[in-house]
């Protein structure tokens, strides 16, 4: 820590509290940030990290609490004051204009931005941010046009061309590879140096260890422990971190596997966006087996998933369920042929938020002859149906008539993994079923997959969070743009060559 | 929001209560109430006085009730037809321009087909309804295959059928026998009155049929459940294999029939020919009152009994040398009031530590661009 200088801390937050509605979000936080650290803030979701980082960006108001920077009180009323006194944050969803170029969007609400100006002088100038902050980016590329890393690093140097000594990164690394990951640090190390103060929100406790000089560790809107890294074991932060030794799945090691419940021959894909999004890939799940997928998301994990459950069309190639071909069939046919799904995107796919929770808890079955008759639904039957699903997903639900929309992250995953699960006599796709999750609700989320599993169905477990798929998965196959780049039992599973491969970089080829 | 009252904030709320949503809206109409008659007491005229014959010539006698009902009819049925697209989150602004087209085609009908008259009253609803239907078709499939606003679409359809109307009534079959300018012929086909009143018809049920009808569809019918979800969530429709496009589209034409429905009992039960003036702007007080009374079907009975009052007033208040433009002004005083007071019963104000006002959250603020969503069913 070679640039601590004059007052060594740069930001000293006292006793901040913070509630939304009835949820105490932040529970008389203490936190000091010093002059040339990585600062690491540690915790799960929902610790609170995210809301006291607002609070120090001024995005929120703390309940009660104060702030000081430099030794000196502030109030902070908004984003713009933070940033004047050079406090800026990067969050996890980048603010950026997708249609503008980097030189624009590191100009646009900025006082420093000449009044008259030309494009020229605008890539110009960013240029020269670039240098100064020793941060690579093309001043005339348009934002949709870079990679996510790149983008992360537009957000950075904007932060930083406004004058922000302490810069807050949330959640950094989640959308980036690890190569990117490294340059991303390098310049965290270069910043410090400086004299910077960084703060690194994670929940990650290896990329903790390995980039921060300090750590802090929050759990339930509370202060656990502040120390030094290197104090500290990476054993010990994970168990300050979620207040136990981890919970342990019980897993057993896979039954004998039986047919192939699912198959993709040559399929390919185009994305959303009208790119190829899979590349004539051939994958096979077999029952009684948990297929891991890993991989950096948007490499055509998402398109992988909609494609086996028959969201999304086929451009070529053929989709096999149960030795069936279903290539192009709507997707109830997939349901119908036993195909469960746990969509990464719950609230956006799995779920109608405005609807009752047993509406919800039926969404996949109402069909049946038990619960419906061709014109009308049998509401008793279904009241029955739904309740019992939510007594066996062990919901925490107070009333079973109110919108899904007031349940908890967990509540609502528990209840879909359930529900699906029951769709899924062939196949359960679970794509990054636990994300977001409190560590319980993901354990039962993962046993839920494992119990599917243990009854002779396959599980295609898409995730980015490859401790997770390493943790369940009796095969992983690591996917790089849009193809299958490898493939490994799981005790043969190495993670610094599946790392490689999620990052494009093939071992002949390296 | 003064920096006075720097201590108290904004916060979030994370639900709303039924009672308390309704509060909102009474409060809404409340408001803009007072503000009208306040208007009226400003600019010298009583506004006791004309509160008091407003509610004597609404509901102060038999006769005078009949007129409000046959008022409500036509409102009540747009606003059916209004609803009936807020459950797919279809915002059919054009129900008066199908409202039209159903008077339209039922005028044809009974114009040019003879037959007992059952018979005719029969056909002619088939065609209104089939008219209204069609009518709102082309904005359906647009909205449903190429997600075309339709808003835009069934709105300009409504000038258009605001422009058949006039051809025909004006010129193809005017009445040029009676004296009467800028309408069709008579049609002779009439609903039967109601216990023999010769103002108002059995068709006054016809809206109260329509909202028992679809209160039950959406509890218990297997389409209601599935227009529901696609309402609430399109993207979940799909993947639980509802046909997402179908139900849009089915649900579209079945509120531009029912608008068309509308428009034959107007003809039939109210103004028996066809002329420029068929409609006052019934479908776009149909759209008013189902906003107000969001999901529920009671408030859509009140709601549409309450606009209906304040069309009748308009009338009364004729008779002091007021417009009747001064009740459309109040009411689209209350969607405003209303919309607005929406949008604050997501926030609630509480008295918080001694520091300056705190921003909305970030969410929150976002939340405000959503707008238009205030004031769709919850």
């Amino acid at each position: 820590m070679s640039g601590v200088t004059g007052t060594a801390c740069a930001v000293r937050l006292r006793g901040i509290t913070k509630r939304f509605d009835r949820l105490l979000a932040l529970d008389a936080v203490d936190l000091d940030l010093r002059r040339g650290e990585v600062h690491a803030l540690l915790g799960e979701n929902g610790a609170g990290k995210t809301t006291l980082m607002n609070i120090l960006a001024g995005l929120y108001r703390a309940d009660s609490g104060s702030i000081e920077l430099g030794g000196e009180q502030v109030s902070l009323r908004g984003p713009g004051e933070a940033i004047a006194h050079g406090v800026g944050m990067v969050h996890q969803h980048f603010k950026l204009v997708e249609t503008m170029t980097v030189a624009e969007n590191l100009h646009f609400g900025w006082d420093d931005t000449p009044v008259l100006t030309s494009r020229r002088q605008l890539a110009d100038r960013a240029d020269e941010l670039s240098r100064q902050f020793g941060i690579t980016v093309d001043p005339r590329a348009r934002i949709w046009q870079l990679s996510v890393g790149e983008q992360q690093r537009v957000e950075i140097l904007r932060t930083l061309a406004r004058g922000a000594q302490v810069l807050i990164l949330d959640e950094p690394t989640a959308v980036l590879t690890d190569a990117e990951a490294d340059e991303l640090f390098a310049i965290l190390r270069n910043l410090v140096s400086e004299g910077r103060t960084v703060v690194f929100i994670s929940h990650k406790l290896r990329e903790v260890k390995a980039v921060s000089d300090r750590v802090t560790v929050l759990r339930g809107g509370r202060v656990v422990g502040s120390c030094d890294t290197a104090d500290v074991s990476v054993r010990e932060l994970g168990t300050m971190m979620t207040g136990a030794e981890s919970v342990v799945v019980a897993r057993s090691a896979s039954s004998a596997c039986g047919e192939v419940v699912a198959e993709l021959v040559g399929v390919s894909a185009i994305s959303n966006r009208g790119l190829p999004a899979l590349r004539a890939i051939d994958v096979s799940v077999r029952g009684g087996e948990i297929v891991g997928v890993a991989g950096v998301s948007g490499n055509g994990q998402s398109e992988l998933a909609e494609v086996i459950t028959g969201l999304r069309r086929v451009e070529a190639g053929k989709v096999l369920i149960a030795g069936k071909d279903v290539t192009g069939r709507p997707p109830a046919q997939f349901s119908g042929a036993g195909v469960g799904h746990m969509p990464e995107d719950r609230i956006g796919m799995a779920l109608v938020a405005s609807a009752s929770v047993r509406r919800n808890a039926v969404l996949r079955h109402y069909r049946g002859n038990a619960l419906s008759s061709r014109l009308s639904l049998r509401r008793g039957a279904v009241r029955g149906f739904a309740d019992d699903l939510v007594r066996q997903a062990r919901v925490q639900v107070r009333n079973a008539a109110a919108p899904i929309a007031q349940l908890s992250g967990g509540n609502q995953q528990r209840l879909v993994a359930h529900r699906e699960a029951l769709v899924a006599e062939k196949l359960l796709v679970a794509v990054h079923p636990t994300r977001g999750l409190d560590v319980h609700a993901a354990a039962e989320v993962d046993q839920a997959l494992l119990d599917r599993r243990n009854a002779g169905c396959g599980v295609l477990l898409i995730s980015d969070d490859l401790e997770e798929i390493l943790r369940l998965a009796d095969r992983v196959l690591v996917m790089y743009d849009g193809q299958i780049r490898g493939e490994f039992a799981a005790d043969a599973a190495d993670r610094q060559r599946i790392g490689m491969l999620m990052g494009g970089q093939d071992e002949e080829s390296a | 929001m003064s920096t006075s009252s720097a201590r108290w904030r904004l916060e979030r709320r994370l639900d709303v209560s039924a009672a308390r949503s309704v509060g909102t809206r009474t409060a809404g109409v409340v408001v803009a109430v007072l503000g009208a008659l306040a208007v009226f007491q400003l600019t010298g005229r009583s506004a006791p006085d004309i509160a008091g014959e407003s509610i004597k010539g609404t509901f102060g006698n038999w006769s005078n009730f009949q007129e409000t009902l046959i008022i409500l009819t036509p409102i009540l049925i747009c606003a059916v037809a209004v609803a009936l697209g807020f459950r797919i989150r279809v915002w059919n602004i054009g129900v008066e321009g199908q409202f039209l087209m159903g008077g339209w085609a039922a005028t044809g009908v009974g114009l040019k087909v003879g037959g007992p008259q059952w018979l005719q009253l029969l056909l002619m609803a088939l065609a209104g309804m089939a008219a209204g239907a069609l009518w709102v078709l082309v904005p359906a499939l647009l909205k449903a295959y190429f997600d075309v606003n339709e808003v835009i679409t069934t709105l300009l359809l409504t000038f258009v059928a605001q422009q058949i109307l006039v051809w025909f009534s004006t010129d193809i079959w005017k009445d040029r026998v009676a004296a009467v300018t800028n309408a069709s012929e008579r049609v002779n086909a009439k609903l039967p009155g109601f216990f023999g009143s010769t103002t108002l018809n059995w068709g006054f049920l016809v809206p109260v049929v329509l909202v028992i009808v679809m209160f039950v569809v959406f509890r218990s019918s297997r389409w209601g459940y599935e227009v529901e979800m696609t309402g609430g969530n399109p993207r979940a429709a799909e993947f639980a294999g509802i046909p997402v496009k179908r139900r849009i589209v089915g649900v579209m034409m079945l509120s531009g029939a029912v608008a068309g429905l509308g428009g034959m009992i107007q003809l039939t039960g109210a103004v028996h020919r066809l002329s420029v003036s068929f409609s006052n702007q019934y479908g776009f007080f149909g759209f008013i009152v189902a906003a107000l009374a969001g999901a529920s079907a009671l408030a859509l009975l009140l709601v549409g009994l309450f606009i209906a009052f304040l069309l009748r007033s308009g009338i009364a208040a004729q008779t002091r040398g007021l417009s009747v433009a001064l009740m459309f002004a109040v009411c689209g005083m209350i969607l405003l009031i209303v919309g607005v007071a929406e949008i604050a019963t997501r926030y609630r104000l509480s008295r918080a530590a001694p520091e300056p006002m705190a921003p909305v959250p970030q969410e929150a603020k976002m939340s405000n661009t959503h707008f238009a969503s205030a004031q769709e069913p919850a």
